[in-house]
């Protein structure tokens, strides 16, 4: 095996092991749906029907449905850290990087592992959306592209999280840093209203908020079908990713020290 | 041939202390090694920076004749390690646990199934391969911990107190089972215990580490019969901190009111010592005349007494890993 087969290869078991936990408990996916559905369905369904917040052609609920669907996907992210502060407890981390598997493989097969959560919170949203009879585009390209953003957006978010959690190391800080960020990161973006409505100093730190090219890249594939921003969205995502992947990478070594 | 090869070793922390101490010794291929000494003597820091998860500050590290500083990843491959806490994961099953380990080692597909058949079946787990971890005694977890290396195979194995927590006979389970990975893969071990009957039971050679050094090394019989001499223990009714005339023997340790005194033959000591003991007006309750253990030896060169080394805190610790891989 060349070494780009055996980083390949590593990160997949990594994904792969989360899979297979999931297979065996899949209780926190349900729990997990709990707040995304009372945003869809108490948030979003009342600020329809009020009409105050209104979005070229579509309502309301439409436009928030992406925006809950990236939310839910960065809370699943932002606490990804916490899994690995109790391996790190466990000792299963440093088992981990004591095999001969690169250790960027293993921040990447982590990331993978916070983006199959993803996956299945996405598709658990796209069902609820459905039932509760939201108008979107199902078009088999835009999901896959979704769900592909969704990976990508899942595994930046997971990598942030690992570096903040290589430098605070315990549990209870985890939990602090990721309260004390989600919100901050989730009003400051595109989610729940347009970044027209900002005040002007929002909307410059919006520009730095890699949630808004999350949210604007599902958007204009499952709704607006506008793939003018497109290309700046994977640009922007991708350049976060690669660059918490590669910090996460060097940071992990100050876990197991 | 030599499998480990350490060279002045050390690890400082900031701002001024230094867990491991220009470190050097030699693991023969094939020999199981162990590394002895009291919590905080640096055996685990040792171990991390052998296993590449910690960076020395200085000194060179070769295994199996291959610099582990400058090629870690390839040095990786040739080394199994299975840390102090239970760190089989406790949401996977036995099996899971194996196909995953085996795969992050580049296992061979063909050769994946078997070698995991035949570590569940070497360690006593087949019937049990298809549970979650999390069902498992603390014995059962460490014997599937024990099972990664022949399903890895690797050249050299180092368990970070494999007992630590263990009932006696899974204790013992788990010492067969390392004794046989040594005798019938031919894996060279290492192991760090506190101890002495797992050291006197498994290792070909010992070093004894204190504050970070090393302060004695040798074959157990070697060490033990370095001593020279017999060990009397003497229970007072207090007092026992009076110095101890130098002819009758060497005080090596004192705890609450029990004296250990080295002493060249022990038989002759005796009335001696209790003569001297009542004439200064201490009362002898009890006496006993052993050969050296090597809790002596330890006891000699670290200082302390194993049950104190052996800790409230880390037994409760280890209890506590258990536990939480049980949910």
């Amino acid at each position: 095996m060349n070494s780009i087969t055996r980083f390949v290869h590593s990160s997949l078991t990594v994904a792969e092991m989360e899979a297979r936990k999931i297979r065996h408990d899949s209780t926190e996916l349900w729990t997990r749906l709990v707040q995304p559905a009372l945003w869809l369905l108490v948030f979003g369904e009342v600020f329809t029907s009020i009409r105050g917040i209104t979005q070229g052609n579509y309502t309301y609920i439409q436009f928030i449905t992406p925006g809950v669907l990236a939310q839910s996907v960065l809370f699943v992210a932002i606490f990804y850290g916490i899994t690995v502060v109790w391996e790190r407890d466990a000792g299963l981390l440093s088992k981990l990087l004591s095999t001969p598997s690169p250790r960027s493989s293993i921040i990447v097969g982590k990331a993978l592992a916070a983006g199959v959560r993803g996956i299945f919170q996405a598709i658990m949203i796209f069902a609820l959306a459905l039932i509760i009879g939201v108008n979107l585009r199902f078009d088999i390209l835009d999901v896959m592209g979704v769900f592909i953003t969704i990976v990508v957006f899942a595994m930046c978010f997971s990598a942030l999280s690992m570096i903040l959690a290589s430098f605070l190391k315990t549990r209870d800080r985890m939990m602090g840093i990721g309260q004390a960020i989600t919100m901050p990161l989730f009003f400051a973006s595109n989610a729940i209203y347009p970044l027209s409505l900002m005040p002007a100093w929002l909307q410059t730190v919006s520009v730095f908020n890699p949630l808004s090219y999350g949210v604007d890249a599902v958007r204009s594939m499952i709704l607006t079908g506008d793939y003018s921003t497109l290309p700046l969205d994977a640009l922007v995502l991708g350049g976060f990713t690669l660059l918490f992947l590669a910090i996460a990478s060097v940071s992990i070594r100050g876990m197991v020290e | 041939m030599t499998a480990i090869e350490v060279t002045d070793l050390t690890k400082t922390y900031p701002p001024d202390f230094t867990a491991v101490d220009k470190v050097s010794f030699k693991v023969d291929d094939g020999e199981i090694f162990g590394l002895l000494g009291p919590n905080g003597a640096g055996k685990t820091t040792a171990i991390k920076m052998i296993m590449g998860l910690t960076r020395p500050t200085s000194g060179s590290i070769r295994i199996c004749g291959i610099d582990a500083l400058s090629s870690a990843s390839q040095v990786r491959q040739l080394m199994g390690y299975v840390p102090q806490a239970i760190s089989a994961d406790g949401d996977l099953t036995g099996y899971e646990n194996l196909l995953i380990f085996s795969k992050l080692f580049y296992v061979q597909k063909k050769d994946r199934d078997i070698r995991i058949k035949e570590a569940l079946a070497e360690m006593e787990l087949t019937d049990r391969a298809n549970d979650l971890v999390k069902h498992y005694s603390g014995g059962m977890m460490r014997r599937l911990e024990i099972g990664e290396a022949v399903v890895s195979r690797p050249r050299v194995l180092f368990l970070d107190e494999p007992s630590i927590g263990l009932d006696p006979s899974s204790k013992r389970q788990v010492w067969n089972h390392i004794m046989r990975l040594n005798k019938e893969l031919n894996m060279t071990v290492l192991i760090t215990t506190h101890d002495m009957a797992e050291a006197d039971e498994l290792c070909d050679n010992i070093a004894i580490m204190n504050q970070g050094r090393f302060v004695a090394a040798g074959t157990p019989s070697e060490l033990k019969r370095g001593m020279g001499g017999d060990m009397v223990t003497v229970k007072l009714s207090g007092g026992a901190e009076m110095p101890l005339m130098a002819e009758l023997g060497k005080v090596v340790h004192v705890l609450d009111d029990t004296v250990s005194i080295l002493t060249l033959n022990g038989e002759t000591a005796i009335p001696k010592i209790v003569g001297y003991y009542e004439q200064n007006g201490l009362h002898v309750l009890s006496m006993s005349l052993n050969r050296p253990t090597l809790d002596d030896v330890f006891l000699k060169y670290a200082k302390v007494r194993i049950e104190e080394v052996e800790s409230y805190s880390q037994a409760r610790q280890a209890r506590r890993s258990f536990m939480r891989h049980a949910g």
